[in-house]
C-alpha cells in the first residue's frame, strides 16, 4: 500500500486528476445515454412517474401562482396537496418532482394543440421553454440521465479513496457499462437513481469518519436518498455495520464506540429533509410514513421467470427456498459483463492480502494522508484503519443478501440490488489496478510503461462498452457471455423483460396497421405510456385502446402481448380471439422474441363475381 | 527477439502464476469484446427463418408437427409456419400421436417433443437447423377432449346423490354452478386445450363417456389453470379415472404440480369398449379451475 500525499511530482495537476476526469467521464456517461434513450421505449412505471412528475409540477406552479395572487395558502391545504401528490404516493418524490421540473423546462411545447388533452394537468397557454428536446419522454428522463452520469464521478471519486486515479475511471466506466444498470439508467425511474445515492451517503459516510463536515452531509445526502427509494432505509444498517466492524477495538478494550456525527446526522436530518420534499407527509406525516413503509414491506410478489420458473410467491418447499436464494448470485454471475467479475475477483483478491501486503512499496492500493486530528465523534474513524474491505464488501453483501432472502420479491430482477454495483465496479478498478501494475512490471520500456495503464484502461472497458451497446434497447433480456448473451438467458429460462416497454420498435408497423374499428389491444403497455407516444409524436392521437384484462383481447382486432413466461394466458386468448397461432409480426434481439402482434383474421374475400355480359347478352328488364 | 529486448525475463519468472492470471483476464477481454460485436450476426436472419419454412411447407403433410427449438423460439416459427399449426395441435395434450415432427433448431438446441424419435431428413439454412424426425404414432382410439359432447355429467353430493348437469351449446352447467368446457386453458405457463372446470367442496364432478373403445393405454393429463388463480390458491385437485367402475388411477393437480400426464395401463381391455368415468374433487376450491385432457390409444 502506498500513500499519495505529497507524491504529485510527474502527474497530472491535482486538478485534472480529482475533477477534470470524473467531469469528462460523467459528461460521455450522460451523453451516451442521452444520445441512446431514444430507442428505448415507455415501461410501466416509467409512464406512472411521468404523470406524477407533470402534476407534481402542476402543484408547483399553482404554488408561484397563488403566491403572485396573493392566497398562497389555498396550495398548501389539505385538499390541494393531495390533490396532486397523492398520484403515486408510495414512492417519494424527489426523482419524479425532477422529472417534472425538466418537463417543464425542456420540452418542444406544442401544448395547445389536440395534445392539450392529454396532458394530467390543465394546460392554459403555450409553455415557453428551452426546447432542447424534441420528445417530452426525453425531457422527463433528463434529470435520471444526469444523476446516472453523476453516479460516475461519485465512483471515480469513491474509488480514488483506494485507487489511484486510472484503476478509478475504469471502475467508474465499468459502472455504467453493464447493460441492466444502462438500461434504468435512461429512465425516469427511481433505480439507478437511489443507486447513485447509496454511493453519495457512503462517500460522504466514508469521508465523514475524519471529516466533520462531511458528517452533516451525510444526513442530508441520505434524506435525499429517502426521498428518492425505499431502499435509503437499508443504508444506515451497511454503514453501522461497517463503522462497529471498523472500530472494533473498542469492544476488545471492553469500551463502546463513540456514536459518529454521521449518524446523528442522518437520524436528525434524514426525516427532516423528507419531510420537507414530501408535500404528501405534511398532513399526516406520521400515518402516511407508517403507510409507505408497509406497502413495500409487504409487497406483493409479482411474476418473475428465474431459471426456468415463473416465480410469484415466497417460496415454502426447502429446495426451492434454497433454488430462490441463489437468485442474486446467479442472476448477478449472468448479468455482468464477465471481465467486470473477473476484475472483481482479482480485486477481491488484492483487497484480502491488504494488510499483508501494507508494507510493501508499490502496491496495487492506495490510501489517503493519515490525519493528524485528534479522534472525536466528529472524526470517529481518525485513529483507525478504516477497512475499505470490509467497506465495500459490506456495500456489495449487503444488497445481495437482501435480495436472497425468499421472502424478498424479486420481480425487478438485477435492478433490486442495484445499489450494490458501483460498489462492486470499485473492487473490480482495484482488479484492474493488480493487472496494470503487473503487466507494466513486466515491460522494460519505459515509454511502453508510460503507455500501458490507459492502453489497458481502454482494453479492461471495452468488453464492457460493447457488451451494453449491444444489449440495447432490451438491457432487461441480455445476459452475458457465460449464459450465452440473450438466447443463452432464455434458454437457461431468465427473465426477459417487463414493464411492457419492448413495445417501442412495433410501434410504426402497428401504426401501419391500424384496422378501421381502431380496436387495438396493448397488452401490458400502459394506457399512461400511449399517451406519452402520442405526446411524443410516436402514436397518432386517437389511436385505438381496448383496455386491459382478459375479457378485452377478444373485442380487439390487432393486438399485442409481451412475451413474459406469466403472460402465456393472453397468447392463448389471442389465438382464440383471432382464430390463429400465427402472429403477424414478432420483434426480436438477436433472435429471441419479445412481443408478439395478432391481426383478425380478415373476412375472406367474396368469390369473384362472373365477368360482365357481353353488350349482346345483356337483358332487358 | 521481440520479447527479449520489451520483457523483464527476471519478473516474469519471479510473477510466472500472475503474469498467466493477467495474460487469461487480457484474452478474456479480448474474446468477450469481439463475441459482443460478432453475436447479434449469429442470430438466425429473416432470411433463415423463410428458407427453413419453405423446406417445411415443401414436405408437409397433414397430421405432421413443427416444433421450434429452443422453446422460446416459438413465436419465431410460428410467424412463418403458424398456419400449419392450428390451435388443437399447438395446445396438445402430448406428441404421442404424432408420427412427424418438423424441428427447426438453432445453437444445437433440441426440441423434446422428439425425444424418441430418430432423424429421417435434415438440413441447414443459415443459422438454422431443419430435422424432420420420425417415430411410431400413437393411433387414437377415443379422444375424450374432441368427443367431450358424447359424454355426461353430473354432480354427487356429499350425501351420494346424483344431479345431472345440463348439455348447453359449449359448456355442461350444472344446478350448483359448475360449468365443465373445452377451452385453450394455461397450464404452468403452457396453452393446453382441455376441458376446464372450477370443482365445488363436498361434491364430485363426474364426467362419463359411455362404450369407450379402448387401446392399451389410457393417457391421462392435468393441471391447474391460470397463473393468478395458482398464486392465489393453494387447494389440491384430484381426478379419478374409472374405467368400466374400477378405479384406474388418479392425477393430482396442485399449484405447483403443472401439467402432468399419466399413463394408465388398458392393455387387458384393448380393442373392447368400457365406460370411463371422470370424478373431480378439490379440498379447498378457492381459485381452483382444472384443466384436463385424455386419450384412448394404442402407443
Amino acid at each position: 500500500m502506498t500513500s499519495e500525499a505529497g507524491s504529485a511530482v510527474a502527474r497530472p495537476s491535482r486538478w485534472r486528476r480529482e475533477w477534470l476526469l470524473p467531469l469528462v467521464l460523467s459528461v460521455a456517461a450522460s451523453s451516451w445515454l442521452l444520445a441512446v434513450e431514444g430507442r428505448q421505449g415507455i415501461g410501466r412505471d416509467e409512464s406512472q412517474y411521468f404523470r406524477a412528475g407533470e402534476r407534481y409540477w402542476g402543484w408547483i406552479e399553482s404554488v408561484w401562482n397563488n403566491l403572485r395572487d396573493g392566497h398562497v395558502g389555498r396550495s398548501f391545504s389539505r385538499a390541494a396537496v393531495d390533490g396532486a401528490w397523492d398520484d403515486n404516493h408510495e414512492h417519494p418524490p424527489l426523482m419524479k418532482i425532477m422529472f417534472g421540473v425538466s418537463w417543464r423546462l425542456f420540452h418542444t411545447c406544442d401544448c395547445m394543440s389536440a395534445k392539450r388533452g392529454l396532458h394530467p394537468i390543465p394546460i392554459t397557454g403555450r409553455h415557453v421553454t428551452l426546447p432542447i428536446f424534441r420528445r417530452e419522454s426525453s425531457a422527463f428522463r433528463l434529470p435520471a440521465i444526469l444523476l446516472a452520469g453523476l453516479g460516475v464521478a461519485l465512483v471515480y471519486w469513491l474509488a480514488r479513496r483506494v485507487l489511484r486515479p486510472i484503476p478509478s475511471a475504469i471502475a467508474a466506466v465499468l459502472s455504467v457499462a453493464e447493460p441492466h444498470y444502462f438500461f434504468h439508467a435512461q429512465i425516469s425511474c427511481f433505480d439507478v437513481p437511489i443507486t447513485v445515492m447509496a454511493v453519495l451517503v457512503a462517500l460522504a459516510y466514508w469521508k465523514s469518519l475524519r471529516s466533520p463536515r462531511w458528517g452533516v452531509l451525510c444526513g442530508l445526502f441520505w434524506g435525499l436518498a429517502l426521498a428518492t427509494k425505499h431502499n435509503a432505509w437499508l443504508f444506515p444498517i451497511f454503514l453501522l455495520a461497517h463503522y462497529l466492524w471498523m472500530r472494533r477495538g473498542d469492544f476488545r478494550r471492553l469500551r463502546p464506540p463513540r456514536i459518529p456525527l454521521a449518524f446523528v446526522s442522518m437520524a436528525t436530518l434524514g426525516p427532516i429533509v423528507l419531510l420537507v420534499l414530501w408535500p404528501w407527509l405534511w398532513h399526516s406525516p406520521v400515518n402516511r410514513a407508517r403507510g409507505w413503509v408497509l406497502r413495500h414491506t409487504e409487497h406483493e410478489h409479482y411474476n418473475f421467470e428465474y431459471l426456468g420458473r415463473n416465480w410469484n410467491l415466497p417460496p415454502t418447499d426447502p429446495g426451492l427456498k434454497l433454488l430462490r436464494a441463489t437468485f442474486p448470485f446467479v442472476s448477478t454471475i449472468f448479468t455482468l459483463p464477465v471481465t467486470t467479475m473477473v476484475l472483481a475477483v482479482a480485486g477481491t483478491v488484492v483487497f484480502a492480502r491488504r494488510r499483508r501486503r501494507r508494507e510493501e512499496a508499490g502496491g496495487v492500493l492506495v490510501e489517503e494522508a493519515a490525519t493528524t486530528a485528534k479522534v472525536s465523534w466528529t472524526r470517529p474513524g481518525a485513529d483507525v484503519d478504516r477497512a475499505p474491505g470490509a467497506f465495500l464488501a459490506i456495500h456489495i453483501a449487503g444488497p445481495l443478501l437482501m435480495v436472497a432472502l425468499p421472502s424478498t420479491p424479486i420481480f425487478g430482477g438485477v435492478k433490486h440490488f442495484l445499489p450494490a454495483m458501483p460498489f462492486l465496479c470499485v473492487v473490480a478498478g482495484a482488479g484492474a489496478a493488480w493487472l496494470i501494475e503487473l503487466v507494466s512490471g513486466l515491460f522494460l520500456s519505459v515509454r511502453l510503461r508510460r503507455v500501458l495503464p490507459v492502453a489497458m484502461a481502454g482494453l479492461l472497458c471495452a468488453p464492457a462498452v460493447a457488451e451494453t451497446q449491444r444489449s440495447h434497447p432490451d438491457g432487461l433480456g441480455h445476459y452475458n457471455l457465460l449464459a450465452g448473451g440473450f438466447a443463452g438467458g432464455a434458454s437457461i429460462g431468465m427473465n426477459r423483460q417487463f414493464w411492457g416497454y419492448s413495445v417501442l420498435p412495433m410501434l410504426p408497423w402497428m401504426v401501419a396497421h391500424r384496422p378501421p374499428s381502431n380496436r387495438i389491444y396493448w397488452h401490458d403497455v400502459m394506457h399512461d405510456a400511449l399517451v406519452m407516444y402520442s405526446r411524443d409524436g410516436r402514436l397518432p392521437l386517437g389511436i385505438g385502446d381496448v383496455g386491459v384484462g382478459e375479457q378485452v383481447v377478444e373485442q380487439s382486432d390487432l393486438g399485442i402481448v409481451i412475451l413474459e413466461k406469466h403472460f402465456t394466458v393472453y397468447e392463448g386468448l389471442a389465438w382464440e380471439a383471432y382464430g390463429t397461432t400465427r402472429p403477424s409480426k414478432v420483434y426480436t434481439h438477436e433472435g429471441v422474441p419479445f412481443v408478439v402482434a395478432y391481426e383478425r383474421r380478415k373476412t375472406p374475400l367474396p368469390p369473384p363475381l362472373p365477368p360482365p355480359l357481353p353488350a349482346s347478352e345483356t337483358i332487358e328488364p | 527477439m521481440f520479447p527479449a529486448v520489451l520483457i523483464d525475463r527476471d519478473f516474469l519468472r519471479r510473477r510466472r502464476i500472475s503474469v498467466v492470471a493477467a495474460a487469461v483476464v487480457v484474452l478474456l477481454a479480448l474474446v468477450e469484446t469481439v463475441n459482443a460485436v460478432v453475436a447479434p450476426y449469429r442470430a438466425p436472419s429473416d432470411e433463415d427463418w423463410v428458407a427453413a419454412a419453405a423446406k417445411v411447407r415443401a414436405g408437409f403433410r397433414p397430421g405432421d408437427l413443427i416444433v421450434a427449438a429452443p422453446a422460446w423460439a416459438d413465436p419465431v416459427m410460428r410467424l412463418q409456419l403458424g398456419d400449419l399449426i392450428p390451435v388443437p395441435v399447438a395446445g396438445r395434450m402430448d406428441v404421442a400421436r404424432f408420427g412427424r415432427i418438423w424441428e427447426i433448431a438453432q445453437r444445437g438446441a433440441r426440441a423434446q417433443e422428439t425425444a424418441g424419435a430418430r432423424v429421417a431428413a435434415s438440413s441447414r439454412h443459415g443459422a438454422l437447423t431443419l430435422k424432420l424426425w420420425e417415430k411410431q404414432a400413437a393411433t387414437v382410439t377415443f379422444d375424450f377432449l374432441a368427443e367431450w359432447r358424447k359424454a355426461s355429467m353430473s354432480v354427487v353430493s356429499a350425501d351420494g346423490g346424483e344431479s345431472p348437469c345440463a348439455l348447453a351449446r359449449d359448456s355442461f352447467q350444472c344446478a350448483n354452478g359448475a360449468v365443465v368446457k373445452p377451452a385453450l386453458l394455461e397450464v404452468d405457463t403452457t396453452l393446453r386445450n382441455a376441458l376446464g372446470g372450477e370443482p365445488r367442496e363436498h361434491a364430485t364432478l363426474a364426467i362419463e363417456y359411455a362404450r369407450v373403445p379402448l387401446g392399451r393405454e389410457l393417457a391421462v393429463a392435468a393441471g391447474l389453470h391460470n397463473v393468478w388463480l395458482r398464486k392465489s390458491g393453494d387447494g389440491k385437485v384430484r381426478l379419478r379415472v374409472l374405467v368400466a367402475g374400477r378405479e384406474l388411477g388418479a392425477v393430482e393437480a396442485t399449484s405447483s404440480s403443472g401439467w402432468t400426464l399419466r399413463r394408465l395401463d388398458t392393455a387387458a381391455l384393448a380393442g373392447k369398449t368400457a365406460d370411463v368415468r371422470f370424478e373431480i374433487t378439490v379440498d379447498k376450491a378457492h381459485a381452483r379451475h382444472l384443466a384436463f385432457a385424455a386419450e384412448a390409444r394404442n402407443p
